[in-house]
């Protein structure tokens, strides 16, 4: 098992360095170039130098930026050491995302490292309690869908499901906005707080909550039917088994049966969607922040690319791969944990 | 009767038939009541059931047809292609980035001709404004019809007040957002938005050095009906011209540059309003009057293909009866009977038609874009823009009366009774907030997002399969390392690395044709892992089976095998896979345009349309502009999803003895 771990680390990393290769590579073709602004910019305050001055100037100060962001070079590979670490810098510094150096957001004036994790604790706040109500909600139906085959309850539960599962979660979340916000008035539209009101202690809290819980229920909402569907098909599957029907011939009561015996069975095609929904709550939902205006990291991402905030999107970037990555090997595991005969194979 | 064999399309078009006429008339047409269960026959006394094996593909499209609601959704996807994929090459008015302001934001309706029954058999007059008609009868009595809220003002035009309706009105002509009427006793009245001071003079109107006040004269109920020539309304004024020349005008001076030249004047003989500017015909009949140098200073006889020549030569003696305004061009009536044109049309006209031999116009009429005219034979005549078919008038005789207004035209006899009216229904799914028809819309953008999804998921396809195949039958390192990549591919998060790609590729100058092809092929290179798991664990089924170890036997060749043996029987799970994978492409794209991220504007995709849904206050006001698209979008993905659940369904062997 152990060895398996090792091996599947180092694949790991291999993918997280051809990933981050991929898209550092790609970043290299916008046509931003922080020095030459920078040099311009300061070359602007100067008035006093005449013109000529002021192109020495200027290839003097460009140089001096250059090679102050690393961008001394066209290799694209020695570029991407630097933003690794691993390439000193002209003057023999090592900076990169291995010394801790992640960047520095021109959006919002910080490292990024300072602006990030505020997000990523709104996304995983609201994102655990939705997959915790998901998985609370979908197992059970989808299990009971799966027992009652056919049964008028499974068929109204199907018809249902199809049509959430086919409605892109946008459009959900316009029809809970206009149900709760414009019509019934409930909730507020947007934001974390209410603006302007600077509450304190319990009032805070309550006012935070008000308007976090519409984005939580559209959230749990938009991903409720994929996930029944998954479960009542897996469920069907082991309920199908020969051991199901021994577990019955045996004597086994039905809740034995389905639980204990059924269950585990259906359990491991689902793995990889409880896994991975997990890791996704800290990704955030992309769609839902935009159009709550929620501070989560989906929107983080999106204004980042809108204002093409390189460093951050970088940063981003690696922590989107490395949670891949990480829910891939986590999955792998769990598989283990899960089915008895994946443990013995590996 | 013979029985004729059954097929697919028949099959269908017997379900077609039962479900739009019922049972009985798929008895009547087809002669089939049902399947009766074949008697088996006995052979040696051993049951004969050798006619009831049936292919496998024939037991698949058996049971497939068996569930009414897939179906059902064949037929609703097979209708939604025809429509989207069809349908464009009929809208040949229609391209992407068509905008017209005046017809933002409508609600869905189709009666903008529709005339009420009362007012149809005695019409005095008909004006039109944007997106709703005010109409007079006979007997004085007001109606309007089209749309009349206006707007998130909350003002309904259609609210007639009760003053005007016990009133005998003698004139009423509509504005931009406003209606203004005259009483026989020579009473004001008006309705609609007032904050411009269209109707009356009010402290905040008042106080606004912008705006026009209506004239003391019209408020008081002073004016003499009898001798009233025209009453007019442009887009946020109004003018009252007298017998003896006297013109009383008001309104938003912002709207109308060269209001002020106007007031106060005495000598005028006509009156109009083009969007930015009022137009007159002076005493001496001889110039469009704007008070503004070179405009409307040159004229033509026809609107396209004649040169343009100074008014004074183009006239040659001849004297101006009539100015009738559209947005930007003023149409002329000369007193021999033939019209001239000043200003600039849209792109898409009709040419003044070549009247018969003794044959001339005697009265014009504009509208938005459109002027339409009556000969003194009684016939109608349309032309200038005709977006909306508004200058393509039908055959019509004894006309004695026309009015025309906004997009549509009215032709009345001499009792007035309606003759026709041609011009803009309405909208079926309402306007957007350029003011596009939205079911126009809707269809063209099907087209983008069905294309869209079904060129990602053939990518999706041939990357996918290829490499399943390869990796499954050639095995080994081989098979080690496709997965490799297959599982890097997979690692992609979808939707930044898609964000990133958009928006690096943006600072590319590209056209919308070349970010369409982009979007598909970065949907496509994103999703063939799936189809490359699931090939590669059928082939690895499949090479182990008999028939692939009996063509090795015989030495057939490697491809050969993988070609003509493995993929046609792996052939059934890539088709289920398929299915649900355009669905989920189609999702994805819409997504992305709704974000922003894909398809852009003025290209139509479904996802495109509904971002402005995304602001509540938009989504709550305008619910029209969301909840179609939504439900056209909703009912194309459940019907997709329903074909390839049911496919997976009645391919698997384990689900025979289900039912």
């Amino acid at each position: 098992m152990a060895r398996y771990i090792a091996k599947r680390l180092v694949y790991m990393v291999l993918v997280f360095f051809l990933l981050t290769f991929i898209l550092f590579s790609l970043y290299q073709l916008m046509p931003a170039n922080r020095a030459y602004t920078d040099a311009r910019a300061e070359i602007q305050t100067m008035k006093r130098l005449s013109e000529a001055e002021k192109a020495t100037k200027f290839e003097e100060l460009y140089l001096k930026y250059q090679r102050m962001y690393g961008t001394d070079t066209d290799n694209t590979l020695i570029l991407y050491l630097r933003w690794l670490g691993f390439y000193p810098f002209y003057d023999g510094h090592y900076s990169g995302i291995f010394q801790g150096d992640f960047g520095f957001s021109y959006d919002y004036n910080k490292p990024v490292v300072e602006v990030v994790p505020t997000h990523m604790r709104n996304s995983f706040l609201i994102g655990l309690i939705t997959e915790i109500a998901v998985l609370a909600i979908t197992i059970p139906l989808g299990i009971k869908c799966a027992v009652k085959k056919n049964s008028r309850f499974d068929r109204f539960t199907q018809v249902f499901t199809l049509i959430g599962f086919s409605t892109p979660s946008f459009i959900i979340y316009i029809v809970f906005i206009v149900l709760f916000c414009s019509i019934l008035g409930w909730f507020p539209v947007s934001g974390m707080k209410t603006p302007g009101a600077n509450y304190t202690g319990w009032r805070n809290v309550l006012d935070v909550l008000h308007h976090v819980t519409l984005p939580t229920i559209c959230l749990t909402f938009g991903s409720l039917a994929s996930i029944t569907r998954i479960t009542r098909a897996s469920m069907i599957d082991a309920l199908n088994l020969d051991c199901i029907r021994t577990a019955r011939a045996k004597g086994l009561s039905e809740k034995v049966v389905i639980y204990s015996h059924a269950w585990r069975n259906a359990l491991v095609p689902m793995v990889s969607i409880i896994v991975g929904g997990f890791f996704g709550t800290i990704s955030g939902a992309m769609i839902l922040e935009t159009m709550f205006g929620f501070k989560g990291m989906g929107l983080l991402f999106l204004n980042a690319t809108r204002t093409a905030d390189y460093d951050m999107i970088m940063f981003l970037e690696v922590i989107y791969t490395f949670l891949g990555l990480f829910s891939n090997l986590v999955t792998d595991l769990c598989y283990g944990i899960v089915d008895p005969r994946v443990r013995i194979s590996k | 009767m013979e029985k004729k064999r059954e097929n697919v399309f028949r099959t269908l078009a017997r379900w077609l038939v039962r479900w739009i006429f019922g049972l009985k008339y798929e008895e009547k047409w087809f002669g089939i009541k049902k399947t009766e269960p074949k008697e088996i026959k006995f052979k040696d006394g051993v049951p004969d059931d050798s006619e009831l094996i049936v292919s496998p593909g024939r037991q698949i499209f058996n049971r497939f047809i068996e569930r009414k609601f897939a179906v059902f959704s064949v037929f609703v996807v097979l209708i939604m292609f025809a429509i989207v994929f069809i349908a464009p090459h009929f809208m040949t008015k229609y391209y992407d980035a068509f905008t017209e302001t005046t017809q933002k934001d409508l609600p869905p309706t189709m009666d903008f001709m529709n005339v009420p029954k009362e007012l149809a058999g005695n019409i005095k007059m008909i004006d039109s404004y944007s997106s709703f008609s005010v109409g007079l009868s006979n007997d004085g009595k007001v109606y309007v019809w089209g749309i009349g809220k206006i707007g998130a003002t909350g003002i309904d035009i259609k609210q007639i007040p009760d003053e005007v309706k016990n009133a005998k009105i003698a004139y009423v002509a509509a504005g931009q957002d406003h209606i203004i009427a005259i009483g026989e006793d020579g009473k004001f009245y008006g309705w609609g938005s007032n904050r411009f001071g269209q109707y009356a003079v009010t402290e905040t109107t008042a106080s606004n050095p912008n705006l026009a006040p209506v004239p003391d004269v019209v408020l008081n109920g002073e004016l003499d009906v009898n001798h009233i020539k025209r009453v007019t309304c442009g887009y946020q004024a109004s003018a009252i011209l007298m017998d003896d020349g006297t013109l009383y005008i008001w309104g938003n001076k912002q709207a109308y540059a060269n209001l002020d030249k106007f007031i106060g004047r005495t000598n005028i003989v006509d009156v109009d309003f083009t969007l930015n500017y009022v137009v007159g015909l002076d005493e001496k009949q001889t110039s469009v009057y704007t008070g503004t140098k070179g405009l409307h200073a040159k004229a033509r006889d026809r609107i396209t293909g004649t040169k343009t020549q100074a008014m004074k030569d183009f006239l040659n003696g001849r004297k101006i009866q009539e100015v009738r305004a559209a947005s930007t061009s003023v149409c002329l009536l000369l007193d021999d009977g033939t019209i001239g044109f000043t200003g600039d049309f849209p792109a898409d006209v009709q040419d003044v038609p070549d009247l018969p031999e003794g044959e001339q116009f005697i009265d014009i009429e504009a509208g938005t874009y459109h002027f339409s005219g009556l000969t003194n034979k009684g016939h109608v005549y349309s032309f200038g823009g005709d977006h909306y078919r508004q200058a393509e008038a039908p055959k019509v005789e004894g006309a004695s009366k026309l009015y025309a207004g906004a997009f549509q035209s009215y032709a009345v006899d001499a009792n007035g009774k309606l003759l026709n009216s041609w011009g803009l229904k309405g909208y079926l799914f309402g306007t957007d907030d350029r003011g596009a028809n939205i079911a126009e819309r809707v269809v063209a953008g099907g087209r983008i997002t069905m294309t869209v999804g079904a060129i990602a998921v053939i990518i999706e396809i041939i990357i996918g399969v290829s490499i399943g195949l390869l990796a499954g039958f050639l095995g080994g390192w081989v098979d080690i390392f496709l997965m490799r990549v297959a599982e890097v591919f997979s690692s992609i998060p979808l939707y930044p690395f898609m964000l990133i790609l958009s928006s690096l590729l943006a600072q590319v100058s590209m056209t919308t044709d070349q970010r369409l092809y982009m979007i598909m092929v970065i949907l496509g290179i994103l999703g063939w892992p799936g189809f490359a798991y699931i090939t590669r664990a059928q082939v690895l089924v499949a090479r182990e089976s008999e028939y692939v170890t009996a063509a090795q036997a015989m030495g057939v060749g490697t491809w050969r095998i993988a070609y003509k043996h493995i993929l046609p029987n792996i052939v059934s799970v890539i088709l289920v896979n398929m299915t649900l994978s355009f669905a989920a492409s189609m999702q994805t794209e819409t997504s992305l345009s709704f974000l922003g991220f894909g398809v852009n504007y003025p290209q139509p995709s479904w996802g495109n349309m509904l971002s402005r849904a995304s602001n509540a206050v938009a989504a709550i006001n305008f619910p029209w502009q969301w909840i179609f698209t939504s439900i056209i979008l909703i009912i194309t993905t459940v019907c997709i999803n329903t074909i390839g659940d049911t496919l997976r369904d009645v391919m698997d062997p384990k689900s025979t003895n289900d039912k």
